[in-house]
C-alpha cells in the first residue's frame, strides 16, 4: 500500500482582501480540523479581484456552501443583484445587447434553439437574439425576481450575480472568520524562508519581527506574488491578446438603480457604469499606450460624470501556468490577473479556494496532486481567457486598438472558427461560462454562422420564427408582474429591518 | 430516388453499426441526405456489444424508439452493471453498477467515508452493499428508476442485453421505413478524385458503380475504405490490451436471467456471460499469445453453463483505433475505426457516440476540415478514455497463475492511466471529467472491486464522528435493500413489459 504523507494541520492565507478573507473563511468553515491564519495585509490598488464589486452568479453557490445566508452575506453586507450586461458599441453594425445568466431561447425539435435563430437572422427575420432570454429582458426592463420562478415559466434558470460593497463585504467576511476562530494577524510579509532540503516554505518574516508557520500557504495578496513568487516566477503573458492594462474607477451618488450594468466600447477599451441603489459605480478599462492617464481621468468624468482624484490602476494581463507549487497555492490577482471585462476575477478565485477545498492534498504536497490541481485551473482560466477574449476577437471597430494582431490562442481559434462555420461550440472541460453565455455574445455581436444546421431542415421556417414569436410574447406578458430594482430593493430593506 | 439537392451518403456495410448510422441519418437529417447502405448477407456481421450501456437508450429515444417493442424484438433484458469475477484475484467477485454508491450527493463522494471507516478497522460489507443498481442485481429484481431524487430508487440507470443479430434487421426496417435505400452487393474497389483524394464512389463485384459524396465506413474488421483505400495509420495498442481473439458459443440459460453481464477472468483473458430472454451468450476473449484457438474453445465449450446453441466462432482483432476516424470524405465508425474489446460493453457507445458527433457536424457537399478536426477530436477522446479505463482491469490485479496475468500485471501502462491510479491509491482522488463513458462511480468500483485501495482519503470525510457514520451507512442500506425487496424478479418484470415474441 503507498504510504500516505500526514494530512495539512494547518494553513496560513496572506492577503487581507476579500479574496484572502474569502479563502480563510472557506477553510475554516469547510475543513474545520484546520487551524486557519491569514495575515490581513490590505491588498494593493491593482489586486483587482479585491476589488472589483461585480460578481457572477457563483458567489451564491459559495456562499451557500458556507452555509451564509442571504440577508448577511448580501442585504446586510451592502449588496445588490446583477442579472447581467448591456453591451454597447462593440460591433458598430449591431444593436447593443445583453448578456445576463440563464437560458436563451427554448427547446424545440432536436436540435439547440440557436440554430432556428440563425436561420431566421440568414433570413432577415430575426428579433435581437437576447430578446429571447427572460432574464436579459428582465434586465432590460429595470426589473428583478424577487423569488425563485416556478418551474416551467419561462424565467425558471435565471441567475442574478452580485454588486458587492466592497469594504462592507469584507468586513463581513473579517468577522464570520473571528467568528470561526480564524487567527488573525496584522502586517506585511517581509520574507519568505524557504526549506532547505525541499525548498518548501517554512515560515513567513513579517515586519512585526513575528513569523507564521504552516503547512500550507495560500498567497491572496495580488499580484505580485509575494508568497508565491518566492518559489517561482513563471507567467504566462496575455498582454498581446488582451490590450488593456489601466482601470480607473469612480463612484457617484444613486440614480434609478438598474440590475442591469453597462459595458461600452471606447476608442481605446472600455468603460462600466452600474446604478446600484445605494451609488453608482462608474470605470474605464484602457491601454495605457494609446491613452494617458490625464486623458482617461478627463474621459470618465464627461462619460460618466464621475470624478476620481486616484490614479489609475497599472496591471499587466497573464496567468502563473502553475498556481501551486510545493507547500504554496495563488489565488485571485496572485494566480491570475486578467481585467475585470465579464466580472471573472472573484469568480476565478472562489473557483480556486473551492478547488483546494476540494483537493486538498497532504503535507508533501506531492507533485501528482499538485500536477491535477494545476491541470484542472490551467483549463478553467484558459477558457475564462478565451471568453473575455472573444469579446474583442468579435468585435468591430475601426480604431487601431480593436485590430486584431496576433493569431489567437489555439482553443479560442478552433472555438471561433467551429462556430463561425456552423454555430457549434466545441466541448471543453472546466468551461466557465455556458453555452447560452458563449451564444449571447458571439451571436450578438455579429458572429454569424455561415451554414444553417441541417438538423433544423424538418422544421418549416414559419414553425421556428411561430415559436420564436410565441417565447417573446410568453416574456412579455410576465414581465409587468415582476419589481422594479427599487421597488424590491425597498422590500430587502423592510426584510432585515424586522 | 435521389435527390439533387440532398447529399449522398453511401454507407459501408451493414450489420449493429452500419444501421445504426443509417437509421440515426434518416431520422434526424431527412432534408439534407439520402443514405444507401452496402451491404452483403455473404459477409455476415460481428453482431458486436449484445450488452450495452444506459447511453443507448438516448439513442433509442431520439429515433423515437419505443422501449418495450425494441426489447420485446431484440429478445432484450434490462442490465444494471456488469459483474466482475476473478480479476483481483480468483475468488473475487465485485459489481460495476450504472449508479452511484450512496446517494451520490454531497460534496464529498461516498467512498472517502467508506475508506474512513475502514481505516478506522470497522468491519464493512463490500461497497456494493450501498449500491442500489448491485443490490438489485445481486438479487436478480429489477424496476424501472424512480424519477423523483429524494428517492434511493433514483440512484441508478439501466442499459439492455440484447441480440445484436435482432437489432440490425430491427434498425433496417426503421431506415427503410424512413427512405433508406438498401443494395445488397459485395464492395471490390473504391475509386477516388484524382486530385483532392476523396473517395468518388464504390465499385460491386458485379461491376456497379455507387456514387457519393460522403462514405460512412462501417465495413467492420475488413475496413474498406478508411483503411484499404485511404490507407490512415492504425495505432496500436495491444502492448496494454494484448487480447486479440474471441471465441463466442450461445448456449441455453440454465441458471438465472440475471439483469447484468458477468465478466469472468481466465488464464489468458476473460469471458462474457450475457443472458438474453431466449438465450445466453458466451464469449472467451484471449491473448493467442497466451493460449491457442483450440485452448480457449475447450475452455470456453467446458465453461459455459447449458447446451451449446451454435458452434464456437472465432473472431481476430487488434485494440486500437485509427489515427483520424474521418480522413476526406470518409468517416469510419465501428470496428473499422477501432476497436476495444468489450469488457465493459463499450462498442455500441462508440458507435453511438461517433453517431452523434457525425449528425452534429454534418459536413456539406465539400467537407469542410474544421467539421473533420471537431469530430475526431471527439471520436479519439472518447477512444482515449476508455482505453485506460480497461487497461485498468487487467493491471490492477494480483493474480500470478499464468503468464498472460504475470503479463499484464506487470506491464508498463500509459502515463495518463499511471497518474490516475497513483492518485487513488493516495487519497481516494478520482481524476475528474465531464465527459467521457465512465464517471467516479465505475473508477471507484473498479479500484475498490480490484484492490486498489486508498491509503487516505478526502480530510473533510474526518469530520463526522465514527458512530454517525457508522449508523448513516446502516440506515442507508437498510433502505436501498427495502427498496430493492419492494421491486419485482427481473423475469418478472420482464414478462410483464417486453416478453419476446413466442415463435422466437
Amino acid at each position: 500500500m503507498t504510504s500516505l504523507d500526514d494530512p495539512v494541520r494547518s494553513v496560513a492565507v496572506v492577503g487581507g482582501g476579500i479574496v484572502g478573507w474569502s479563502a480563510a473563511v472557506a477553510l475554516k468553515r469547510r475543513m474545520p480540523g484546520l487551524a486557519v491564519t491569514i495575515v490581513a495585509t490590505p491588498p494593493p490598488a491593482n489586486a483587482l479581484a479585491d476589488h472589483m464589486a461585480h460578481t457572477l452568479p457563483s458567489v451564491i453557490g459559495f456562499h451557500d456552501d458556507l452555509g451564509l445566508r442571504e440577508e448577511d452575506a448580501v442585504l446586510r453586507a451592502g449588496g445588490s443583484w446583477r442579472l447581467g450586461t448591456l453591451f454597447e458599441s462593440w460591433s458598430q453594425q449591431h444593436p447593443g445587447y445583453v448578456h445576463a445568466y440563464g437560458p436563451y431561447g427554448q427547446p424545440f425539435g432536436t436540435a439547440s434553439f440557436h440554430h432556428h435563430w440563425v436561420r431566421a437572422a440568414h433570413a432577415g427575420s430575426a428579433a435581437p437574439y437576447d430578446a429571447h432570454a427572460p432574464a436579459a429582458m428582465l434586465a432590460r426592463a429595470g426589473r428583478i425576481a424577487a423569488s425563485e420562478p416556478e418551474p416551467g415559466s419561462p424565467f425558471a434558470g435565471i441567475q442574478a450575480g452580485l454588486v458587492l460593497d466592497v469594504d462592507r463585504y469584507r468586513a463581513m467576511l473579517e468577522a464570520f472568520a473571528r467568528h470561526l476562530g480564524v487567527d488573525i494577524r496584522d502586517g506585511h510579509v517581509t520574507q519568505v524562508r524557504l526549506r532547505g532540503e525541499d525548498g518548501f516554505i517554512e515560515n513567513l518574516a513579517l515586519d512585526n519581527d513575528s513569523a507564521v508557520e504552516a503547512d500550507l500557504f495560500i498567497d491572496a495578496a495580488g499580484p505580485e506574488g509575494v508568497v508565491r513568487g518566492a518559489i517561482d516566477a513563471r507567467w504566462e503573458d496575455w498582454q498581446p491578446w488582451l490590450r488593456c492594462d489601466r482601470l480607473l474607477a469612480a463612484e457617484g451618488p444613486p440614480t434609478a438603480p438598474s440590475p442591469l450594468d453597462q459595458v461600452t466600447a471606447l476608442p481605446v477599451g472600455w468603460r462600466w457604469r452600474t446604478a446600484t441603489p445605494t451609488r453608482t459605480l462608474h470605470g474605464l478599462c484602457y491601454s495605457s499606450t494609446l491613452l494617458s492617464d490625464t486623458d482617461a481621468h478627463r474621459l470618465l468624468a464627461e462619460a460618466g460624470g464621475a470624478e476620481t482624484s486616484a490614479p489609475p490602476i497599472a496591471f499587466t494581463q497573464g496567468t502563473r501556468p502553475e498556481p501551486w507549487a510545493r507547500n504554496c497555492v495563488a489565488v485571485g490577482d496572485a494566480a491570475t490577473v486578467i481585467e475585470p471585462l465579464e466580472w471573472t476575477n472573484l469568480h476565478l478565485a472562489h473557483s480556486a479556494i473551492d478547488r483546494i477545498v476540494a483537493m486538498m492534498p497532504g503535507r508533501a504536497c506531492h507533485p501528482l496532486e499538485v500536477a491535477d490541481y494545476n491541470r484542472q485551473a490551467a483549463a478553467e482560466v484558459t477558457r475564462v481567457r478565451d471568453f473575455v477574449l472573444c469579446h474583442y476577437a468579435t468585435a468591430s471597430r475601426p480604431e487601431q486598438f480593436w485590430q486584431p494582431a496576433i493569431d489567437l490562442p489555439p482553443s479560442l481559434a478552433h472555438t471561433l472558427a467551429l462556430f463561425a462555420e456552423r454555430g457549434r461550440l466545441p466541448f471543453f472541460e472546466e468551461e466557465t461560462f455556458a453555452r447560452d453565455s458563449w451564444l449571447a455574445v458571439l451571436l450578438s455581436q455579429g458572429l454569424l454562422p455561415r451554414r444553417i444546421d441541417p438538423l433544423i431542415e424538418a422544421t418549416p421556417p414559419a414553425q421556428s420564427d411561430a415559436a420564436m414569436a410565441g417565447f417573446r410574447a410568453a416574456i412579455a406578458s410576465t414581465l409587468p408582474h415582476f419589481p422594479t430594482a427599487a421597488q424590491h430593493h425597498a422590500a430587502q430593506l423592510g426584510r432585515i429591518a424586522r | 430516388m435521389a435527390r439533387p439537392d440532398r447529399q449522398r451518403v453511401v454507407v459501408v456495410g451493414g450489420g449493429t453499426s452500419g444501421w445504426m448510422t443509417a437509421a440515426a441519418l434518416v431520422k434526424l437529417l431527412p432534408e439534407r441526405c439520402h443514405v444507401h447502405l452496402i451491404e452483403s448477407e455473404s459477409i455476415g456481421i460481428i453482431g458486436v456489444g449484445e450488452a450495452t450501456l444506459p447511453h443507448i437508450r438516448a439513442f433509442n429515444e431520439r429515433l423515437g424508439i419505443v422501449e418495450a417493442e425494441f426489447m420485446a424484438t431484440t429478445r432484450a433484458t434490462f442490465k444494471l452493471g456488469i459483474e466482475f469475477r476473478d480479476w483481483g484475484r480468483i475468488g473475487d467477485s465485485y459489481i460495476h453498477p450504472f449508479g452511484t454508491f450512496g446517494r451520490g450527493t454531497g460534496d464529498v463522494q461516498f467512498h472517502h467515508y467508506y475508506a474512513r471507516l475502514l481505516h478506522a478497522g470497522v468491519q464493512l460489507p463490500p461497497i456494493e452493499a450501498f449500491s442500489m443498481a448491485c443490490t438489485l442485481a445481486r438479487t436478480n429484481r429489477f424496476a424501472l428508476p424512480s424519477s423523483d431524487p429524494r428517492q434511493i430508487a433514483s440512484t441508478f440507470g439501466y442499459a439492455y442485453q440484447f441480440d445484436a443479430v435482432a437489432f440490425a434487421p430491427y434498425l433496417r426496417r426503421f431506415a427503410e421505413a424512413l427512405g433508406a435505400q438498401r443494395t445488397e452487393g459485395k464492395i471490390v474497389d473504391a475509386e477516388r478524385d484524382g486530385e483532392s483524394g476523396d473517395v468518388t464512389a464504390v465499385v460491386l463485384e458485379d461491376g456497379r458503380r455507387i456514387q457519393g459524396d460522403l462514405f460512412v465506413d462501417c465495413s467492420g474488421f475488413a475496413s474498406l475504405l478508411i483503411g484499404k483505400t485511404l490507407g490512415e495509420p492504425f495505432q496500436d495498442w495491444s502492448r496494454w490490451l494484448p487480447a486479440d481473439r474471441a471465441v463466442a458459443l450461445p448456449c441455453r440459460t440454465a441458471t438465472a436471467v440475471t439483469p447484468y453481464t458477468s465478466a469472468i477472468a481466465m488464464p489468458a483473458g476473460w469471458r462474457w456471460r450475457i443472458p438474453l430472454q431466449h438465450r445466453t451468450g458466451n464469449g472467451y476473449v484471449f491473448a493467442s499469445a497466451f493460449a491457442s484457438e483450440e485452448q480457449a474453445t475447450d475452455a470456453l465449450t467446458a465453461a459455459i453453463e447449458g447446451a451449446p446453441m451454435a458452434t464456437p466462432r472465432v473472431l481476430r482483432f487488434k485494440a486500437g483505433r485509427r489515427e483520424r476516424s474521418w480522413a476526406h470524405n470518409v468517416v469510419a465508425i465501428g470496428l473499422s475505426g477501432g476497436f476495444l474489446e468489450p469488457l465493459e460493453s463499450t462498442s455500441i457507445y462508440l458507435v453511438q457516440q461517433a453517431i452523434t458527433a457525425l449528425v452534429e457536424l454534418f459536413p456539406e457537399h465539400r467537407v469542410a476540415p474544421v467539421d473533420r478536426d471537431e469530430f475526431n477530436r471527439i471520436v479519439d477522446m472518447e477512444y482515449d478514455r476508455v482505453r485506460d479505463f480497461l487497461i485498468l482491469h487487467y493491471h490492477a490485479t494480483l493474480r500470478d497463475d499464468s503468464e498472460f496475468w504475470n503479463y499484464v500485471r506487470t506491464m508498463p501502462i500509459p502515463d495518463s492511466l499511471a497518474e490516475k491510479m497513483d492518485l487513488f491509491r493516495r487519497r481516494g482522488r478520482i481524476v475528474k471529467y465531464r465527459e467521457g463513458a465512465f464517471l467516479d462511480a465505475s473508477w471507484v468500483s473498479v479500484y475498490l472491486g480490484q484492490r486498489v485501495t486508498p491509503a487516505g482519503f478526502d480530510p473533510r470525510a474526518a469530520g463526522p464522528s465514527i458512530e454517525s457514520l457508522i449508523a448513516g451507512m446502516e440506515q442507508m442500506q437498510a433502505e436501498i435493500r427495502a427498496a430493492a425487496t419492494a421491486m419485482p424478479d427481473h423475469l418478472t418484470y420482464l414478462a410483464r413489459y417486453c416478453p419476446m415474441p413466442t415463435a422466437a
